[in-house]
This record gives structure tokens, C-alpha cells and sequence, in this order.
């Protein structure tokens, strides 16, 4: 029957990805890029709302989340697939209010306001129908996707606003955002870079070769140089992993010593990270994640006796607290970290932090 | 009308001027000015006897929505029925803002933390309760605050509660502070700048915290938002500082103690309220949403 083949493609579909997860985050081989994992998300949540079956939007979300919550639990140093789950929610929502007609701005957020002017203690649960709720919510993703699409672009975009002639940018091992940003500048400016290799995984390399390909002149130096060669940096530009509520980062190990000598010699830290890296969760909540691979890295296996004596780490994530940041530039703009909480207003709903 | 007010100025919990402003609307006068006029007066009353600054808070926010429901209501008894469903409302919602802040803020205390927190909260105990009761083993460092020594109450609270718990001077802040993890504080009220009025000896201990590099959160529920402004300690009203009698009696304040003092947002890491956890910048954002 073509409907059971649909849901056994549907379900096929949805283990295959998170299969996927699971093998992406082991190891440091080639990583995927958080743009490639959004998208690929964004296309399985609307093939979700196309094939399953649902009759109410409150039905469509308990689904959403559910599978939300498996493919966060697969891999949860990848938070731009919590991320997307979480806009797709809300997009439901929003096409679930306008359905009924009544504005977007009275279902939002808890506020003094609704405090004391809601009427009951309202429930809303979302069990009403409505015929053109699926095509409005599958439009709604594809413009999702779209915005997804034009995200390098429109930061590299702002690159000549940021960017000046004759000046020395810094960037930590490898950042596709960044390469874009800068590669777009290069185009009307002559600048100077110095890439900070960014040991044990050394994408730093890879970053130089891309940029000294169309012509930047550019300088590889190694982490412990950073301190040293500072003072003669006017601009550090890095991507990040995630950003956090609090306007703060989780991003590639040693993020933290670059900006804490920004800090020292006053230069601005600019960050390039796309809107679908904005995540609801704090540093010191319960539930955050560290991720640790292996140690080989920093240690090899050949090194013999030493091992037994030692123990080696090999952290993959640094914190970054929003004091050290001067500006992020995404897709929608330059906004500083202490606004960062109305952007997540707009992305997210409250309800939908806890998948 | 005087003999019902006894009986909530002695327990005095933020909630009671609610409630009073509730129990008035019945006899009041015949006009929307009149009324107003009426619970002006009760709040001024209620502050005349214990300053608080929550009191005032919790009263402006009261008076405020009068002027909302009677633009949506030409008829005063309607008008005066709806108020009343409101204020229901309001006391309701009021009551579960404590148990919201305590669901979003134990996530932040983690297994074997050691927490330090200054004289005494509700807020915060139930924040702590709420962190015992998902079994995580902390211990707690309460300061003594003088001079009512409120402290030693929290201390009581939390043995009750099975949390090993240690009473610290005032002055041993900054000594206990290498310790810490975690530094949790209630608050009287929070500004619009994002920070916070509390009992004296919370500003030494932000100050504190910020030169160790501990998180310092602030616990409040989002009636306690109050439409100040202070750029300094001076700036805080002389009517929150001191209480009603010292003002009424004593002509010279600069030889009275202050009970209470202005904590900067600066120093604030995160503020976790009922509508959310918010960073300083945003508490301003929440004013400008209900006073616009």
C-alpha cells in the first residue's frame, strides 16, 4: 500500500540520519559543516510534516519533538540540529495562530503585560484543525531553507563595512564563515592575515591554503605565538560551534587564550556565526556538554612507557564569556552579545528550550 | 478599612498589599478616579508602616492595570468586576512565579557545589528545596546580615531541609568566596538598569565575586521589576533605605544605617525570574513591555 511505504521510507529516512549523527561526531576526520547538518535537518523536518500523519498542530509538534529529542540525544555537541527542531516549532506555532486569526503577538512570550491582562490561565494546546495548516507550515520551512541557503552570503556580504585597507585580521584554525567573510573583503581591499594554526587538529593549515589561493597575504603562526603577535593585530574575526544564550561561545579549543589577549591589547573580537548557531542553553546549566576525543593526538600511541603515567585530554570545545566579545555579524546584521536574548526571543519559544 | 489592614501589615509578605488592593475595590467610590484615588492611598498607607520596596512595586503594578482595564471598559461596575477576576488572576499567578523561578534555576546547581547566599530569601530556599528534593548534595554558606541577623532564620530553614549549612560573618565575604562555586542572592527589587536592590551587604558580595570570577545570580519574581533608575547608592530613595519609623523620628539620617543597597548589573551574571532567565540587558527590555 503506498501509505505504509511512505511512513517505512519516512522512518527509513529518519535512522539513516541519525546514524549519521552518531558516526559524524566520533573521530577528527572531515567534520560536516553546522550549514550542511541544518540543512539536512530542515529538509528531514519537512519531509516529517509531508509523510506523517497528523491531524492537529498540537499532534505535528509532539512528533517534531520526539524526533527532535532522538536526534539531539544522538549527537549533542551538534546543537544546530536542536536548533533547526526548534524553529520548525516555532513556525507551527506562528502558522497555528494566524490560522486562527488571532495576532502573533498575544501567543508570544510571558511578559509583566500578560501577566495582568490575560484572561484564564489559558492552556494553549493546539488540537483544532485546520485544512491549509500543512501547506502554510511546508512554505514556511522552505523559506526556512532558503534564509539557510543565503547565510554565507549575506555575512560575507558586510565583510567591506568591517574589513579596511592595510590592516592585520586574526583567525583561529578553520572557519568556512570566516573564509568567505574574508575572501569577499579581498576582493576590493589589501589586508593582512595571520592564521593561529589551532593545534592538535591543525585546520589552521587548511584555512591559509584557501586564503592564500586568491591572493591574501597570510602568515601561519603557532598557538603559543598568539600573546606575542597581538599588539600588532587590529582585528580578530573567528567563527564559532555554538553561541550561547548569554551571548557567550562554545568554540574551537583555544578560542579562550585569543580572546583574552584581544582583551589585553584592546582590539576588537568579532565573530561571524550565522543565526541557526544561536542556541537557548547557558554555560553552567545542568545538561551542557564537553566533548573529549581522542588523545592521540596529543599524545601518540608510539610514545610508549609515558602512557601508563599520564593521563591525556583532548578537549574539543573552549567557553568564551560575552565580556571578551565586541560584535557578532550574522545573516541578519552586526548585534552586540548583551542582545542576543532579543534574538533568541524572535528564533525560539520559551516553551520550546526543553525539547 | 483601617481594621483590615492590621492584620496584613503584620505578616507583611509582598503578596499582602495585593490582597489588600483586592479587598478594596468592593467599596470604593463611584468613579475610576475615585478608585484610583483610593488605592493610592492604601499603598501610600502600607508603605508608611514598612517600607519595602517590593510593596511598591507590587502597588504601582496594581494601580497600573486599573488604568488598563478601564480603557477597555466604559461601564464601572463591568470595569470593576473585571478588576476583581484580575486581581484573582493576578494573586494566582503571583504564587506560582516562586515555584517557576525555582524550576529554571536548580538546573544551575550542580552535584557537590558549594553555594553562598546572603541573609534571607524565600525565593532562594525554594530554589534550594527544590535542588535537595532532585537529590543533589550541596552545601550552603548563609551570611549572619546584621543587623537583624536574618540569616540565622535561612540557616534554621535549610537544616530543616537536611542541606549541611555554615553561618559566615558579614565580614568573612570575601574570605569563604575561594570556596564558593556559585553565589545565589534574592532580591527586594530589581531596576531598570537590570540590577537589584537587596538587603545591605549584597553589593560587597557581587563585588566580591566578580574579583574571584564566580557566577553571582539573582533570583526574583517579576512583580519585584520597579521603574528606578539609580546610577549609584545615593540615587536609591531614602524611603527604601530606611525603615518608616527611623524616618518619621530621626531628623539627621547620615547617622542611621542603611537596610538595604543598589547592586549594578554589571556585577550580575544572570537574573532568573518567572519570565525566564534573563541577562541584565533584557530585564529593561521586560519593563518597557508592560509601561509602554
Amino acid at each position: 500500500m503506498p501509505g505504509a511505504d511512505k511512513e517505512t521510507d519516512l522512518t527509513e529516512r529518519i535512522e539513516a540520519f541519525l546514524a549519521d549523527l552518531k558516526r559524524g561526531g566520533s573521530g577528527t576526520g572531515p567534520l560536516r559543516g553546522s550549514g550542511e547538518m541544518a540543512r539536512e535537518t530542515t529538509y528531514l523536518l519537512r519531509r516529517i510534516t509531508a509523510q506523517a500523519r497528523w491531524s492537529s498542530a498540537g499532534d505535528l509538534m509532539e512528533i517534531i519533538r520526539n524526533e527532535g529529542r532522538r536526534m539531539t540525544a544522538a549527537q549533542p555537541s551538534e546543537t544546530t540540529v536542536g536548533n533547526m527542531v526548534r524553529r520548525v516549532l516555532k513556525i507551527i506555532r506562528e502558522e497555528y495562530a494566524r490560522s486562527r486569526g488571532s495576532s502573533e503577538e498575544t501567543e508570544q512570550q510571558e511578559s509583566l503585560h500578560k501577566l495582568l491582562t490575560a484572561g484564564e490561565l489559558s492552556e494553549e494546546n493546539f488540537r483544532q484543525h485546520f485544512v491549509h495548516l500543512k501547506a502554510n507550515v511546508i512554505e514556511a520551512i522552505n523559506e526556512l531553507l532558503t534564509e539557510l541557503d543565503g547565510t554565507t552570503d549575506n555575512i560575507a556580504m558586510q565583510a567591506l563595512e568591517h574589513i579596511h585597507s592595510n590592516e592585520v585580521i586574526m583567525t583561529v584554525g578553520r572557519s568556512r564563515t570566516v573564509e568567505a567573510f574574508l575572501k569577499d573583503a579581498a576582493r576590493k581591499r589589501k589586508f593582512h592575515v595571520i592564521v593561529a594554526e589551532c593545534a592538535p587538529f591543525c585546520q589552521g593549515h587548511e584555512m591559509a591554503t584557501g586564503l592564500s589561493k586568491v591572493g591574501i597575504e597570510t602568515t601561519v603562526i603557532a598557538d603559543a605565538a598568539i600573546f606575542a603577535v597581538m599588539s600588532r593585530v587590529n582585528k580578530v574575526i573567528i567563527g564559532t560551534q555554538t553561541v550561547l544564550a548569554n551571548g557567550g561561545l562554545r568554540a574551537v579549543n583555544g578560542t579562550h587564550s585569543v580572546a583574552l589577549a584581544a582583551r589585553h591589547h584592546s582590539t576588537p573580537l568579532i565573530i561571524c556565526a550565522p543565526m541557526f548557531k544561536l542556541s537557548p542553553q547557558f554555560p553552567n546549566e545542568e545538561d551542557t556538554f564537553h566533548k573529549f576525543v581522542s588523545p592521540h593526538e596529543v599524545l601518540p600511541f608510539t610514545a610508549g612507557e609515558i602512557l601508563s603515567k599520564v593521563n591525556v585530554h583532548c578537549p574539543v570545545f573552549d567557553y568564551v564569556p560575552p565580556e571578551l566579545i565586541t560584535l557578532f555579524i550574522s545573516n541578519i546584521g552586526g548585534n552586540a552579545p548583551s542582545y542576543i536574548y532579543r534574538l533568541m526571543s524572535e528564533l525560539y519559544h520559551p516553551e520550546d528550550h526543553k525539547l | 478599612m483601617e481594621a483590615r489592614m492590621i492584620p496584613v501589615i503584620r505578616s507583611l509578605d509582598t503578596i499582602g498589599p495585593s490582597m489588600l488592593l483586592c479587598s478594596l475595590l468592593p467599596c470604593s467610590g463611584e468613579t475610576i478616579l475615585g478608585l484610583r484615588e483610593s488605592l493610592k492611598w492604601a499603598t501610600d498607607c502600607l508603605t508608611e508602616v514598612d517600607s519595602s520596596v517590593a510593596v511598591s512595586s507590587g502597588g504601582e503594578l496594581f494601580l497600573r492595570f486599573i488604568s488598563l482595564t478601564s480603557l477597555e471598559h466604559q461601564d464601572l461596575s463591568r470595569c470593576k468586576k473585571v478588576m476583581e477576576e484580575r486581581g484573582e488572576l493576578f494573586l494566582e499567578k503571583i504564587s506560582l512565579s516562586r515555584t517557576k523561578v525555582a524550576k529554571l534555576c536548580h538546573t544551575f546547581i550542580k552535584d557537590g557545589a558549594k553555594i553562598l547566599t546572603h541573609s534571607s530569601s524565600r525565593v532562594v530556599l525554594r530554589v534550594l528545596e527544590k535542588a535537595a528534593a532532585e537529590k543533589k548534595r550541596f552545601t550552603v554558606y548563609v551570611t549572619e546580615s546584621q543587623p537583624d541577623t536574618a540569616g540565622k532564620q535561612m540557616a534554621d530553614a535549610l537544616r530543616r531541609l537536611n542541606v549541611p549549612v555554615t553561618v559566615v560573618l558579614d565580614a568573612a565575604v570575601g574570605y569563604v568566596l575561594e570556596k564558593v562555586d556559585l553565589v545565589i542572592v534574592g532580591a527586594e527589587g530589581v531596576v531598570e538598569s537590570g540590577g537589584i536592590i537587596n538587603k545591605i551587604g549584597t553589593y560587597q558580595m557581587a563585588v566580591c565575586s566578580k574579583a574571584h570570577n564566580k557566577p553571582f545570580y539573582v533570583v526574583a519574581e517579576s512583580f519585584k521589576f520597579v521603574r528606578l533608575y539609580p546610577l549609584n547608592q545615593q540615587d536609591v530613595p531614602d524611603r527604601f533605605k530606611y525603615k518608616a519609623d527611623t524616618l518619621r523620628t530621626v531628623s539627621d539620617l547620615s547617622d542611621e544605617h542603611p537596610m538595604i543597597d543598589y547592586t549594578p548589573p554589571s556585577l550580575i551574571t544572570l537574573l532568573f525570574t518567572d519570565l525566564g532567565v534573563l541577562t541584565p540587558s533584557a530585564v529593561s527590555d521586560e519593563l518597557i513591555k508592560l509601561y509602554l
